[in-house]
């Protein structure tokens, strides 16, 4: 069973249960995970920074915990270890070398739940993109078609994770980035709560609490009991979500009450038109949980079709895409200029500086105004829904070189990249928990997730259902292109 | 009745020795009798009120119990609500819809009389606004009953009513409270909803809860106002279990340091607050905890001051600006108080990027401070302290005219109030619990509280060891020389 192909087959839970009977070791894990990487990275460059010495020093004395020996990856932004490479996606950060001083409490809760990490992963320059192109490491390839494009912002991670590199494998999301691509490879990607994953101790929150962190898996279980490991508030954050009543992991095992669930394939806030495939994924699940004894009719809160906040939320965005250059600045210890960062973030944080801060409070306020209408569809107490159910995307994986050009029009990619976001990045602004599950495949063999959006703080309810999705309607022996 | 606590008073209702009725009127005859010289109560709704007591009310704990509104926030569909600003009342300001916060004091059962008097917008921590004059302290007319919520900490000091409404963005609950004699507790951010109307920018700073002459009052109280909900922003970590029951649990031996002075040492104490916190950590030495001299060092910062200022003055701005867009005209130098003009004018210069900025450097502070406090009360092992126990303020509530402001020189008063409030408005920036006991009386006869600030989350352990102290060393049978 240490046949690195075979080992590579295997989720996070089945690798730990391995190492716990003491029929693999955490070294022969690593090393085979590490193998894994030194053959397949060259051709999907999902691995950025390796550290295969530091992981084999861990492996050799691993941490006793639930995943005690399992081999994973974070991604290069949403959080930091100490003493490894620390770049954003930026050409700056990577000239001079920099590295992180001390750990994030995720990272911190990833080793102590016995995870070795053995490298670091592709993003995008400060995350800002859906698509994994950062001129400063180039494009990370889609493993189920090279041409295309892994997704974003945690492309690196998925492609990795989809390319049977590692099992799981960190990631973060401020506007659709780990559940985008979670539909484009093919995984399981849920967003948690604002609030369930403390982003200390660096931060108090990122992006007005846009971003929520996690990781991206093969099954559900993993998601599930990795969220156990990383959820509950930690000293000095500042607010924190409600734990469960019971673990993820049981949760996720067994079969949710039959659920009043909304099906809504127009894209949110009209921003663009969506593929037929895509919407064709997000009906047929449909047809699947009404099989599975699930109410599901037409139906999703109004206030998704309101347009307004879409144009003044660029208050927001370019407010703290300044603020990401100002502590590029900062970290780098000198002044940046334009030439240090891409055209399109030096573009945002220049209009960052116009924004005063009466119109981003007034946009703040408008945001939290609108979540509590849109909210209403999951708690009004006489008429409530449990969960949303859309297409995580509006378009399928773009092919490489057409969202991020190096010398391309910045305004024009924003544009380009819409389709990604239109039903993603809503739900970061509410702060609901959203998931990406796999359950369709194009017509040209690449993976269309479908997203379950659930009532503030019911993770439970999206990792039941998808667990229960996933027994129904198997995608495991889905294999993509490139595969270890 | 006037000495008969809240939870008292529904329980006299609810054994049908006395009617909603009979208590709505009785209150409203101590309001007529006590009013005109206190100045606390600046709109009622009597016959509203007496139209309600005799209806069907919600069979909550607190049926039929009397009580007052702050006149800012908790706003009531189709009725004024004015923050005190000549503004808003020129205009007849109505609001659009009953908020959260409103709403469960309703469903609770409790019976609104009436509106309590605010400085203009809660600015500052006495209340004595242009637009409706100054507010008396019951123990001594012509001083000041503290801010922002003086108006409802006079109303229950004096009798009117057994507890009023009150918010906290500075220490406006604990301020007043300090001033009056009363129990003034600062929940955790996120616990307490705020309303519709509301920024919740602000709700970065400001916690909703009421003024009580009694700690189970204001304990059942948070268990309404607390209640864990499923549609807001921010959260506080769910509680134990009812907040009433904690009233009259051995808190055991609990580690609490202790601060006799102006953390930045930019100020001196008067010398009745050093006796009320001196004599206060006697007491708790007394019932058997370990009291010594420590405090978070962050406290020490001047610096903090300064971005809190900042914070006030770019919200103070927004908040303005935020008025004038629903009473549809713009703001003038001749609509507002000096005060009100100068924080407006330096917060719209503020651009947004430097605002979120502060906000990031605020949760920095906050977390590093969090580290003082041990995460688990219950665990003896560990390192840090349970509460910090402060003086509330830091000098007793000083004459009317204090805190005045001119055209001319539009900051004195704010800058005047720093060495009043060295203690309060940390926990707002950390979002952590902190209670107003009252304490210590000087010699002249004037209410000096103590503070206790828990770990965030922990009202529970402040709750315990508030009613531990209340038994001790009970209050309840002083009476100011305004008394009903």
């Amino acid at each position: 069973m240490t046949d690195r192909t075979d080992l590579a087959e295997l989720d996070a839970t089945a690798q730990a249960a391995l190492v716990a009977s003491g029929e693999v070791s955490a070294t022969e894990l690593v090393d085979a995970a590490i193998a894994r990487v030194e053959a397949v990275n060259p051709e999907i460059n999902a691995v950025i920074h390796p550290l295969f010495e530091r992981a084999r020093a861990r492996a050799a004395d691993p941490v006793a915990g639930p995943f005690s020996g399992v081999p994973t990856l974070v991604k290069d932004l949403d959080g930091q270890l100490a003493g490894a490479p620390l770049h954003l996606g930026n050409k700056l950060l990577k000239e001079i070398g920099y590295t992180a001083p001390d750990s994030s409490y995720l990272f911190d809760k990833l080793e102590g739940a016995g995870f070795v990490i053995v490298g670091k992963t592709n993003t995008p320059e400060f995350g800002l993109q859906t698509t994994t192109e950062p001129h400063a490491y180039g494009a990370t390839r889609n493993p189920w078609d090279p041409t295309r494009g892994p997704g974003g912002s945690s492309g690196g991670s998925a492609a990795a994770v989809a390319a049977g590199l590692v099992p799981v494998a960190h990631a973060g999301d401020g506007g659709g980035s780990i559940r985008i691509p979670s539909s484009e490879c093919g995984l399981v990607g849920l967003k948690p709560s604002r609030g369930r994953v403390s982003v200390g101790p660096q931060d108090g929150e990122v992006w007005n609490g846009l971003v929520a962190r996690h990781v991206v898996t093969r099954t559900v279980r993993d998601s599930a009991a990795i969220l156990d490991v990383l959820a509950g508030e930690m000293p000095g954050d500042p607010y924190t979500a409600p734990l469960p009543d019971r673990p993820y992991a049981g949760v996720a095992a067994a079969d949710p009450r039959p659920l009043r669930i909304g099906l809504r394939t127009d894209a949110i806030a009209a921003m663009c038109d969506v593929d037929p495939e895509c919407a064709g994924a997000a009906e047929a699940a449909a047809k699947t949980l009404e099989s599975l004894g699930h109410t599901v009719d037409v139906a999703s809160p109004a206030a998704l079709d309101e347009t307004e906040l879409v144009a003044t939320f660029l208050h927001v965005v370019a407010a703290n895409a300044l603020g990401v250059v100002e502590e590029l600045a900062t970290m780098a210890g000198r002044a940046v200029t334009a030439d240090d960062v891409e055209p399109g973030t030096w573009a945002l944080a220049e209009a960052g500086r116009a924004v005063s801060a009466v119109q981003y409070q007034q946009t703040i306020a408008a945001a939290h105004a609108w979540t509590r209408r849109v909210l209403a569809w999951w708690h009004d107490p006489a008429d409530a829904y449990d969960v949303l159910l859309t297409p995580t995307l509006a378009a399928l994986p773009p092919v490489l070189g057409t969202l991020n050009p190096v010398d391309g029009d910045p305004a024009m990619a924003t544009i380009m990249q819409t389709p990604y976001a239109a039903f993603a990045a809503a739900f970061n602004v509410t702060g609901q928990p959203a998931m990406s599950v796999p359950l369709a495949m194009s017509d040209d063999g690449l993976p269309i997730g479908v997203q379950l959006v659930g009532a503030a703080h019911r993770e439970d309810v999206l990792l039941a259902l998808a667990g229960q999705l996933e027994r129904a309607v198997p995608w495991a022996d889905r294999r993509p292109q490139i595969s270890a | 009745m006037d000495d008969i606590d809240a939870v008292g008073q529904a329980e006299l209702v609810r054994t049908g020795k006395v009617s909603p009725a009979e208590l709505v009127d009785a209150a409203i005859a101590r309001i007529e009798a006590l009013n005109p010289e206190l100045n606390a109560v600046v709109r009622d709704r009597f016959e509203l009120a007496r139209v309600e007591a005799a209806g069907d009310l919600p069979v909550g704990p607190f049926r039929g119990v009397p009580m007052l509104l702050k006149d800012l926030s908790a706003a009531m569909e189709g009725e004024p609500l004015y923050e005190g600003m000549r503004l808003l009342r020129d205009a007849d300001y109505r609001a659009s819809a009953t908020d959260a916060l409103a709403r469960r004091f309703l469903d609770a059962g409790f019976v609104v009389l009436g509106r309590t008097n605010t400085p203009e917008v809660g600015l500052l921590p006495t209340t004595e606004p242009h637009s409706y004059g100054p507010t008396h302290n019951p123990w001594k007319r012509g001083h000041t009953p503290g801010g922002s919520s003086g108006g409802s900490a006079a109303a229950v000091a004096s009798g009117m009513v057994a507890v009023a409404h009150a918010n906290d963005g500075g220490g406006s609950i604990r301020i007043p409270a300090s001033c009056c004699g009363l129990v003034g507790l600062k929940p955790t951010r996120g616990r307490v909803p705020i309303g519709t109307d509301l920024n919740e920018v602000s709700n970065f700073l400001i916690c909703e809860h009421v003024v009580s002459r009694t700690v189970r009052d204001t304990a059942e109280v948070l268990d309404v106002t607390g209640a864990p909900r499923s549609v807001g922003a921010s959260r506080a970590p769910t509680p134990r279990g009812a907040y009433a029951d904690e009233v009259g649990i051995d808190p055991g031996r609990r580690r609490i340091g202790f601060l006799d002075a102006d953390p930045t040492g930019s100020s001196g104490l008067h010398p009745e607050c050093v006796a009320a916190v001196t004599e206060a950590a006697r007491l708790l030495e007394s019932l058997g905890h370990l009291v010594e001299p420590s405090f978070p060092l962050q406290w020490a910062d001047a610096e903090a001051l300064v971005r809190f200022s900042s914070v006030w003055a770019t919200e103070c701005s927004y908040v303005v600006d935020d008025w004038a867009a629903k009473v549809g005209r713009s703001v003038t130098e001749d609509d507002v108080e000096p005060l009100t003009w100068a924080l407006t004018t330096m917060g719209r210069g503020v651009s947004g990027p430097a605002f979120m900025g502060t906000v990031v450097a605020a949760m920095e502070e906050a977390r590093a401070a969090a580290g003082w406090w041990r995460p688990d009360p219950g665990d003896d092992e560990a390192e840090g302290y349970d509460l910090l126990l402060t003086p509330t303020l830091g000098e007793p509530p000083p004459p009317h005219g204090t805190f005045d402001s001119t055209r001319e020189a539009p900051l004195d008063g704010f800058i005047r109030s720093a060495s009043f409030v060295p203690f309060t408005t940390q926990s707002n920036i950390s979002g952590q619990p902190a209670i107003n006991l009252p304490l210590h009386w000087t010699a002249d006869g004037l209410p000096v509280g103590v503070q206790l600030v828990a770990a965030f989350g922990r009202e529970d352990l402040l709750i315990r060891v508030a009613a531990q102290l209340e038994a001790a060393a009970p209050w309840i049978d002083r009476h100011p020389s305004v008394h009903a």
